[in-house]
């Protein structure tokens, strides 16, 4: 295996083309290189690449919202940065500190925890499910208290991200090296043609992220333990142009917006994981309360 | 009868005193001697062993829980760069099979694999990418079984073990198809009727010891045909005896030198690389070091035996139990492992401690292709205690009695008999012990608002109050310590005395974490009168057997060879006129005997040697719309006998509640189809320093009349107790049945 190490973004989308990998903090990709998930020919870092920092900025022409103060976020930071940056929505701060351990936190990058693949064990067991390609999802007949309530007709897998849910509630865009788009245009409901569960190219990078700043915002996480543990529910709310938003972490193969707490009856539990609508129910009514 | 509270102030580290390293006696709470080298990182490990000129040795694993091997080619993995040897059960020279007391496993398989990850096959290389590489380029065809992994339906499927290795041993005669062991006791009238009963059907998963340390070890072969290996374990002389027949060598061959052992908790009570790594050394002429990654960790060794119950206590309206009525199932997995003895003490201490007349128990261990079980710290008692002190508190609601009161009603004391027929003959301070965990005072409720982490949910920052209901638990655990039921075993130690009065102690215990090479030397220095002591590396060679490092035994064994060993080597001195002497005694308990096969009932006078109490009041809170925990505190007593180290008992109590309280909320090995799912600490959680409670204790010291300085073992009791207590205050939160266990959020909100 090869690792190259670019110096700039053109560099990084060169070497990209033809199936190498991009590596960024390698906190997700390398378990999943070693368990031959995931095969690289070349491995590309990121780390000298892709910006890292957070600035506030002056919105762009795309931007949607009325808002005038605006973050800038390189997709190469780390969480660990992000967590104990003070002027960014609390719900984005929040969401970074409470997502894996220090140690992960140090190497992780925003970028890659956008990116991050799904935790079903029986997909990084390499059982041949649906995601795998297979015909069924082996979550669905076995143990899957983990798994998802929301867009689980096919794959049942619950998102981990708990950075993508706050992202998504504050409206933030990612620019990537070939475009601008929403965040929530990053993720999209894997089909049977189409497997994948982002909007990415081949070789596509992401390079930075922008978000407004947000009047009050909010990220809360239901876990198994007190800390260092998945979301079995996270719930992210922000208030921006007096508008407000929520998404959730866990509960859907993608990080999950929904439109108002009664969007959460539209949701189709399995067995196994209605307790998560209990969850999320009394989740997001709490979270909204202290917005 | 004496008490010491002991009290461990939480994340007030300013609090504690720094102690000073003082060369402790018996009684003092002596510092531990490689306490500072783990915290500084200092402390080696067996996987940090290296030797010059070493190999790596890769275990080649079953990717199917039961499979027919049709084919194994090493060919391939043979020719790759670095690889010195591709091993497989013809390669192995001498008995094909071992195991811890039954030989039903086999070293590497031949024809058949039982468990997902059995070993089958073995490669040493110079790089561990290359053993790598090699293990993965070795092409096994399997033809896939169906797996057995229902144990109630194992009983009526063909048999893993058509054989029946575990019978004709003295046990009943089972003739159902994968039995382990059925053990039933008969006590009193079985059919006694009481005039209030309840029943409950109760379920455990399958928890595992979690050690930090992964297996791993180091083979080098001493050049004359032998090999010595080096490794972390809990019975070195047990692992000797279990190497070298499957290597075709005399034991004396064959040398165990115990190496750093980060955890064990019973899963280190069976072999793991020992015979792989010597077959391995001695083929390839070189030192092999075999280290288990973690994923094979939790394959690689037994668990904690999962566990369906069914009880029905039936007692009278004034609250004395009348009978109890107990049938237990437990999932052995592949190979027999220790159940059989696990299947009997989770009978023998299924009705806690409280004296019943009648009682009617049975206890069958069934073989599957789930993940082998054996020995794991509470050995079958945590199951019963689970169940059974669930069934108290049920009874006391059903009679509106004060449940820690229906305890004291039937709490067993000395004089009393089991339902085996053994009579108690020691120390047994049950209601002391009791009265002591419920007179510890309850925390105050803390007011609001607060930090989230002094909330349930902890640092997600769910609740600010909302949802949260207080519980408060009580639970009472019951084991036995030592050896049983005819498997005595002996500690040996050996003593050179110098003649500046200097002395050296040798002694197989396995020093596990547990403590007991501070207990050794703690022994050696009151019974010497002198500081100047060292230990030795445990090994093989130069002292005979310690027996093993679990049943709450080494302190008590070990103590009471090193005393017998020390006033034999100041005597034989006296009478060498003061010269060096070199003496070495062997301790026995008293003796045990089996169980009767037919009615559980005593064949002589004991089947076990001493007994454990400990009760354990708890408070937590829930936050019922989230079903999301906080155990907000835990008062203990435990019944000690004598603490040889007060400030290690401490440490044992703090560290056996945080394994209980795992298995209480969050620890479950997850299988599909006998397959492991979870085997990664991402996946499989254990508790952390945020999850657990501050812990008061009370040690009651009543000591036991036929132990060394009056020591009872510490170690299990509060793993025992702790999982059945906080179910109980989750239960008083909740007002929910929560008869399985981990108890998680989908159990509290579920429907
Ligand atoms: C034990 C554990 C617990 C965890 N707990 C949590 C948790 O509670 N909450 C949570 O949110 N996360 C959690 N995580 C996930 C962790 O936050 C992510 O692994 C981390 O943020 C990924 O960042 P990385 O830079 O290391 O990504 P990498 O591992 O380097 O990459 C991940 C993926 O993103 C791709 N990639 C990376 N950067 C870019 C880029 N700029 N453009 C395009 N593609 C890119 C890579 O090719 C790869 O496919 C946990 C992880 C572990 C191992
Ligand atoms: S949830 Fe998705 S990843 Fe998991 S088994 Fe089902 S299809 Fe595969």
């Amino acid at each position: 295996m090869q690792l190259v190490r670019p110096s700039s973004v053109e560099e990084a989308v060169a070497a990209l083309r033809g199936g190498a990998v991009a590596l960024g903090g390698g906190t997700d990709l390398v378990p999943l290189l070693r368990d031959r998930i995931v095969e690289a020919e070349t491995l590309v870092e990121l780390h000298a690449a892709v910006p890292r920092g957070v600035r506030r900025c002056t919105p762009t022409s795309t931007s949607p919202s009325p808002s005038s103060a605006r973050f800038w976020i390189g997709a190469g930071t780390p969480l660990a940065v992000l967590e104990a940056e003070p002027e960014i929505p609390t719900t984005l701060r929040e969401a970074c500190r409470l997502a894996a351990s220090p140690q992960l936190r140090a190497m992780g990058t925003i970028g890659g925890n956008l990116l991050q693949a799904t935790r079903c064990w029986y997909w990084r067991l390499k059982f041949p499910c649906w995601l795998h390609g297979g015909e069924t999802c082996d979550a669905k007949e076995g143990q899957h208290r983990e798994h998802a309530i929301f867009g689980n007709e096919r794959c049942a897998s619950a998102h981990p991200s708990d950075p993508a849910a706050a992202l998504l509630a504050l409206g933030a865009r990612i620019r990537t090296d070939r475009r601008d788009l929403p965040l929530a245009e990053l993720y999209r409901l894997p089909t049977d043609d189409d497997r994948s569960m982002t909007t990415l190219e081949p070789g596509e990078l992401i390079l930075e992220l922008e978000l407004p700043a947000a009047e009050s915002s909010i990220y809360v996480k239901a876990m198994d333990r007190q800390r260092w543990a998945f979301a079995l529910v996270g719930v992210a709310a922000a208030r921006v142009g007096g508008e407000t938003r929520i998404a959730l972490a866990g509960v859907a193969p993608v990080p999950w917006l929904v439109s108002s707490p009664e969007e959460l009856e539209q949701a189709t539990p399995l067995p196994g994981t209605a307790y998560k609508l209990e969850i999320a129910r009394a989740l997001v009514q709490r979270a909204l309360a202290q917005l | 009868m004496s008490t010491i509270p002991t009290r461990t102030p939480r994340r007030t580290p300013s609090r504690t005193p720094t102690r000073r390293l003082e060369p402790g006696r018996v009684g003092d709470p002596a510092t531990r001697h490689d306490g500072v080298p783990k915290v500084t990182g200092e402390f080696a490990y067996s996987s940090d062993l290296h030797a010059a000129g070493m190999l790596w040795g890769k275990t080649v694993r079953s990717p199917h829980a039961h499979a027919r091997v049709v084919e194994i080619d090493t060919s391939e993995a043979r020719r790759l760069p670095g690889v010195h040897a591709v091993l497989t059960h013809e390669d192995v020279p001498g008995q094909k099979n071992y195991g811890l007391e039954f030989a039903d496993q086999p070293v590497l398989a031949s024809d058949r694999v039982r468990y997902f990850g059995e070993a089958v096959a073995l490669v040493a290389a110079e790089e561990p990418e290359q053993a790598r590489r090699a293990a993965a380029a070795v092409r096994v065809v399997y033809e896939p079984l169906e797996p057995v992994t229902e144990m109630e339906r194992a009983l009526e499927q063909e048999p893993l073990h058509p054989d029946r290795p575990t019978m004709s041993h003295g046990y009943r005669d089972d003739p159902r198809p994968n039995v382990v062991r059925t053990m039933v006791i008969r006590h009193g009238d079985p059919e006694a009727e009481g005039e209030v009963s309840v029943a409950g059907v109760y379920e455990i998963g399958i928890q595992d010891q979690a050690f930090l340390g992964p297996e791993s070890g180091l083979a080098v072969p001493d050049g004359e045909g032998g090999v010595d290996v080096y490794v972390a374990t809990q019975w070195l002389h047990v692992d000797r005896d279990q190497v070298a027949p499957c290597l075709g060598l005399p034991p004396e061959m064959v040398r165990i030198h115990l190496s750093g052992v980060g955890g064990a908790f019973g899963g280190r009570e069976d072999l793991s690389m020992q015979i792989h790594g010597a077959l391995l050394a001695l083929r390839t002429g070189r030192p092999v070091k075999i280290v288990y990654n973690r994923q094979e960790s939790f394959v690689g060794h037994i668990h904690r035996h999962p566990a369906r119950i069914w009880c029905e206590h039936r007692a009278t309206r004034a609250g004395k139990l009348v009978n109890v009525r107990i049938r237990i199932l437990l999932d052995g997995g592949a190979y027999a492992s220790s159940s059989t003895a696990v299947t009997s003490n989770a009978a023998s201490f299924a009705l806690g401690p409280y004296a019943v007349e009648n009682a009617l128990i049975e206890s069958t261990c069934v073989y599957t292709n789930n993940p082998p079980c054996g020995a794991m710290r509470g050995f079958g008692a945590v199951q019963t205690c689970f169940a059974g002190e669930a069934q108290l508190d049920k009874l006391a609601t059903k009679l509106g009695i004060d449940p820690v009161e229906l305890r004291l009603l039937n709490a067993l004391a000395p004089g009393d008999r089991l339902p085996t027929g053994q009579q108690i003959e020691g120390s047994l301070p049950v209601a002391e012990v009791i009265r002591c965990a419920a007179a510890l005072p309850l925390p105050q409720a803390e007011s609001l608002p607060r930090e989230a982490i002094r909330l349930p949910g902890g640092a997600g920052n769910t609740t600010r109050g909302e949802g949260v209901q207080r519980g408060i638990g009580f639970a009472v655990g019951f084991k036995n310590i030592c050896y049983s039921e005819g498997f005595d075993d002996s500690t040996a130690a050996r003593v050179i005395l110098r003649a500046d009065g200097s002395a050296e102690i040798n002694c197989a215990a396995a020093e596990v974490g547990q403590g007991v090479s501070d207990v050794i030397l703690q022994v050696a220095r009151t019974e010497l009168g002198t500081d100047d002591v060292v230990l030795a590396p445990p090994e093989t060679a130069s002292v005979a057997s310690a027996g093993s490092a679990s049943a709450s035994r080494m302190t008590w064994m070990a103590a009471g060879a090193v005393q017998l060993a020390c006033r034999a080597a100041l005597e034989e001195r006296k009478r060498a006129g003061g010269d060096e002497v070199d003496v070495e005694r062997i301790y026995r308990h008293a003796r045990t005997t089996p169980l009767d096969p037919e009615t559980g009932q005593i064949t002589g006078d004991r089947a076990h040697v001493a007994f454990a109490v400990a009760a354990m009041r708890v408070v937590v809170e829930v936050d019922v719309e989230l079903g999301l925990t906080r155990v907000v505190w835990i008062g203990t007593a435990q019944d000690v006998g004598k603490a040889v180290n007060p400030l290690a008992v401490a440490g044992q109590i703090e560290g056996g509640t945080a394994q209980g309280l795992g298995l209480a909320l969050m620890e479950e090995i997850q299988t599909r189809d006998g397959l492991i799912t979870n085997a990664s600490f991402t996946d499989y959680l254990i508790p952390t320093t945020l999850d657990m409670p501050p812990v008061e204790s009370v040690l009651v010291e009543d000591p036991e009349p036929g132990a060394p300085y009056g020591a009872k073992g510490v170690g299990e009791p509060p793993t025992v107790v702790s999982t059945a207590a906080i179910v109980s205050a989750l239960r008083d939160a909740t007002g929910r049945e929560l008869a399985r266990v981990p108890v998680r959020p989908d159990d509290i909100v579920g429907l």
